[in-house]
């Protein structure tokens, strides 16, 4: 049996789920007024989301903390914009990592074990400045730090031995912060039709206006649909040129190049002309391989082009420069400049 | 390549059938064959036939005696349905693989083997093509690949070397979880195959690969810029830790000055580099790499580093290991563009392992052909060639592995 307080720290474990639905509240006990705080909190933790990305803690009282959990999961389920998924999840992960990294070790390792099923040991061993206090096998640490792009999370700036990674407590609270990230968008992102009692209605309407008032400061604004050469990044300009000179391009940089510019907004066919001009490539199979990038054949999926962690690995990265410091993808670098050269 | 004579392909494919007559008995089906899809090209074939799968062993087999493949393919990954469509086959894993092929380094034999010639203006050239041509600017070559002693030396070397990471930093097992494949051509093939490494996604597997090739080693996280660290304890030398102070020091020890400057490191590091080299080399015997920072800036450092880790870093292809869908060469099959075995090879077996002996499958008879051009091969401990515009009898493998390459024709 997990306690309230524990369950309101971590909602979203197996055994605070468990005990919420023991207790079997249903929408219309929800309505009744002795409900309000609840249903203000969870309205809150949706616009936290929103507004800074990260959900308080608010642990006075625990029973509407653990509450308003799925009250909030339940909103953001019925406002389905794709886009707040991530970013709820991401906010309520930020939240159990305040909670998380005061934790004892022994705790951190219970939750790693038992949630999430890391094969995971303490240990202490120091090295450096750094006190080490757990090792985690690889497949657990790369299932979470394989998206980060700071160097010291790479595998190979890391202590691994025999399988196992070595982690400071900072460390394994923030790869848990993954995991709780990634189950809670699951939880989130269903798509179901909720039809909901007006007093609920109405709290979600009220978000909805919320996020519809930040969506473009939060989402980014639309790419301009003509080219803007001057606003690519290193790695596709070098391919760019490359292609115009004629140079051997891997298939790895012809794809990130094609998926590039099909997301950049470049129209099918001014991309098809563009090959077709500077190589001896046939018009048909240039227009088959960009059809198909593009989603319009075969599996029907559009292709983003890959992150700059994946043309770092491929060689397609080229002299990156320090916008590339900040960004993970390709697209990302060109999204910032585009707004740097309509903003002059 | 050039196109392969009509009346070579008949003639290997017959030479291939006679031999899965008798060995495809022999052919190891790979683990838990109804998940997995298999692919085959025949001789002249431009597609590939995929999507096939097989209810057992016996029936695959069948499958080599009956059409005796030019090139036997498996996937790495496993299936629910191995003959649906991708989009249908039900991902449910797949091994962890790693392809080492020497086409892909710089050797200098291959300058001696090997030849392009522009398909635009007819330059030739030997060794791999330029990028772009130097005469008519464009970027297509005939190329002609050969292979030697010297480039499976170093591609065996190469597989060893991802062994040991494997072993040591991932922990898996050399006997159980690990089989090393000489891939019948230029290079050697590593399939892991451990419930752990089967469910790693691609961005797991792509990390895996920066590990191997020493993507994005910084010297900070190597204890080399530490300011306070001690050094020598047995978890400092853990992982690419260790490996980097070695790289180092094998480095630094073998470095000339002109390759030094060549690295392009501030004036005080190249200075120390050449002038303390014992006391840097020193330091880093001792275990104690801080002791070199007084020697070497943190950006030269990590330039130096760089360069350094590519000698105990081993050269996978990155595709291949990233692709959770890829098709892999079955060992123990033919390769049609040697008539070699593909081969599977016990891990301490390795050392010794000679593929120009080991691999040849059709070791009794002899054929004539007639053979146009074609570098010196050793196999089995004998020399045959270099060929000119020749007719000879030649011992069977010989004489298919030119035939293979396309290099003769049989003369009947
Ligand atoms: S960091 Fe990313 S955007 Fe910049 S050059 Fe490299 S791959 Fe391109
Ligand atoms: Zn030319
Ligand atoms: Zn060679």
């Amino acid at each position: 049996m997990i306690s309230d307080r524990e369950a309101a720290k971590y909602p979203f474990l197996n055994d605070a789920v468990t005990y919420v639905e023991t207790l079997g509240l249903t929408l219309e006990n929800l309505v009744d007024p002795s409900y309000t705080g609840v249903l203000e909190r969870g309205e809150r933790r949706v616009s936290q989301a929103i507004l800074s990305g990260e959900a308080t803690v608010e642990l006075e009282d625990t029973l509407t903390e653990l509450l308003s959990f799925p009250v909030a999961n339940m909103f953001i389920t019925a406002m389905a914009e794709e886009y707040l998924f991530r970013r709820y999840a991401l906010s309520e992960a930020a939240r159990a990592h305040e909670l998380l990294k005061d934790e004892a070790e022994e705790r951190i390792a219970k939750l790693a074990r038992l949630e999430f099923g890391w094969d995971l040991r303490l240990v202490q061993e120091r090295v450096g400045e750094k006190l080490y206090r757990f090792e985690a096998h690889f497949k657990d640490y790369l299932k979470n730090a394989a998206s980060f792009r700071e160097p010291e999370w790479k595998l190979v700036n890391r202590l691994i031995r025999n399988g196992y990674v070595l982690l400071t407590k900072r460390d394994a609270s923030r790869l848990l912060q993954e995991e709780i990230q990634r189950r809670i968008g699951s939880l989130v992102s269903k798509r179901r039709r909720i039809s909901l009692p007006d007093p609920l209605r109405i709290r979600v309407n009220n978000l909805q206006k919320l996020f519809d008032e930040n969506r473009s400061r939060l989402t980014g604004q639309a790419l301009p649909t003509k080219l803007l050469t001057e606003a690519l990044p290193p790695c596709i300009r070098h391919a760019f040129q490359g292609l115009m000179a004629g140079r051997r391009a891997s298939h790895m940089e012809r794809f990130a190049l094609t998926s590039f510019l099909i997301n950049a907004g470049m129209g099918i066919d001014d991309i098809v002309k563009l090959f077709a001009s500077i190589t001896d490539f046939d018009e048909q199979f240039t227009r088959y391989q960009i059809e198909h990038i593009a989603g319009l054949r075969g599996s029907r999926t559009r292709y983003t082009p890959p992150t700059c962690s994946t043309l770092k690995t491929h060689r397609v990265c080229y002299e990156p420069d320090r916008l590339c410091e900040r960004i993970k993808h390709p697209l990302s670098y060109y999204r910032i400049k585009v707004r740097d050269y309509q903003r002059e | 390549m050039a196109e392969q004579d009509r009346g070579n392909e008949q003639y290997i494919t017959e030479q291939f059938k006679r031999y899965y007559a008798t060995e495809a008995q022999r052919v190891e089906a790979p683990p838990e064959i109804r998940r997995r899809e298999f692919g085959f090209l025949s001789f002249g074939g431009r597609t590939m036939f995929r999507h096939i799968g097989f209810q057992d062993p016996q029936q695959f087999r069948g499958y080599l005696r009956e059409y005796a493949p030019a090139h036997t393919y498996f996937s790495a990954a496993y299936y629910k349905d191995p003959r649906a469509s991708m989009a249908e086959k039900g991902w449910l894993g797949a091994d962890l693989v790693f392809d080492i092929d020497s086409d892909h380094f710089d050797l200098p034999c291959q300058k001696e083997h090997d030849r392009w010639t522009c398909r635009t203006c007819g330059k030739e050239g030997k060794g791999h093509p330029p990028e772009t041509c130097h005469d008519c600017k464009k970027a297509t070559f005939i190329e002609e690949t050969w292979l030697c002693e010297n480039c499976l030396r170093a591609a065996k070397y190469e597989a060893q070397k991802l062994l040991d990471i494997l072993i040591e930093d991932f922990g898996f097992q050399a006997s159980g979880e690990l089989s090393v494949n000489f891939s019948g051509n230029r290079g050697f093939h590593v399939h892991v195959r451990s419930p752990s490494a089967k469910e790693l996604d691609q961005l797991a597997r792509r990390e895996i690969v920066d590990y191997i090739r020493g993507i994005g080693i910084e010297a900070e996280y190597q204890g080399l810029i530490a300011r306070r660290g001690r050094g020598g304890t047995a978890s400092e030398q853990r992982g690419w830790r260790g490996r980097s102070i070695r790289a180092l020091y094998d480095f630094i020890a073998e470095a000339t000055p002109e390759q030094i400057k060549g690295l392009k490191l501030g004036r005080g590091a190249s200075l120390n580099l050449i002038e303390s080299r014992d006391e840097i080399l020193t330091a880093l015997m001792n275990k104690q790499p801080s002791r070199v920072v007084k020697y070497i800036d943190g950006k030269s450092m990590g330039k130096l580093l760089e360069a350094a880790v590519r000698e105990q870093a081993s050269a996978i292809d990155t595709v291949v290991t990233t692709d959770l869908r890829r098709l892999i060469r079955l060992p123990n099959t033919l390769h049609g563009k040697t008539g070699w075995l593909t081969q599977n090879i016990p891990i301490d077996d390795l050392a010794d392992y000679d593929p120009l002996t080991q691999a040849i499958a059709f070791t009794e008879g002899t054929e004539r052909v007639f053979i146009n051009r074609a570098p010196e091969i050793v196999l089995s401990g004998e020399t045959y060639g270099p060929f000119e515009e020749e007719s000879l009898e030649l011992p069977l493998a010989v004489a298919i592995f030119l035939l293979c390459k396309n290099a003769a024709r049989v003369e009947r």
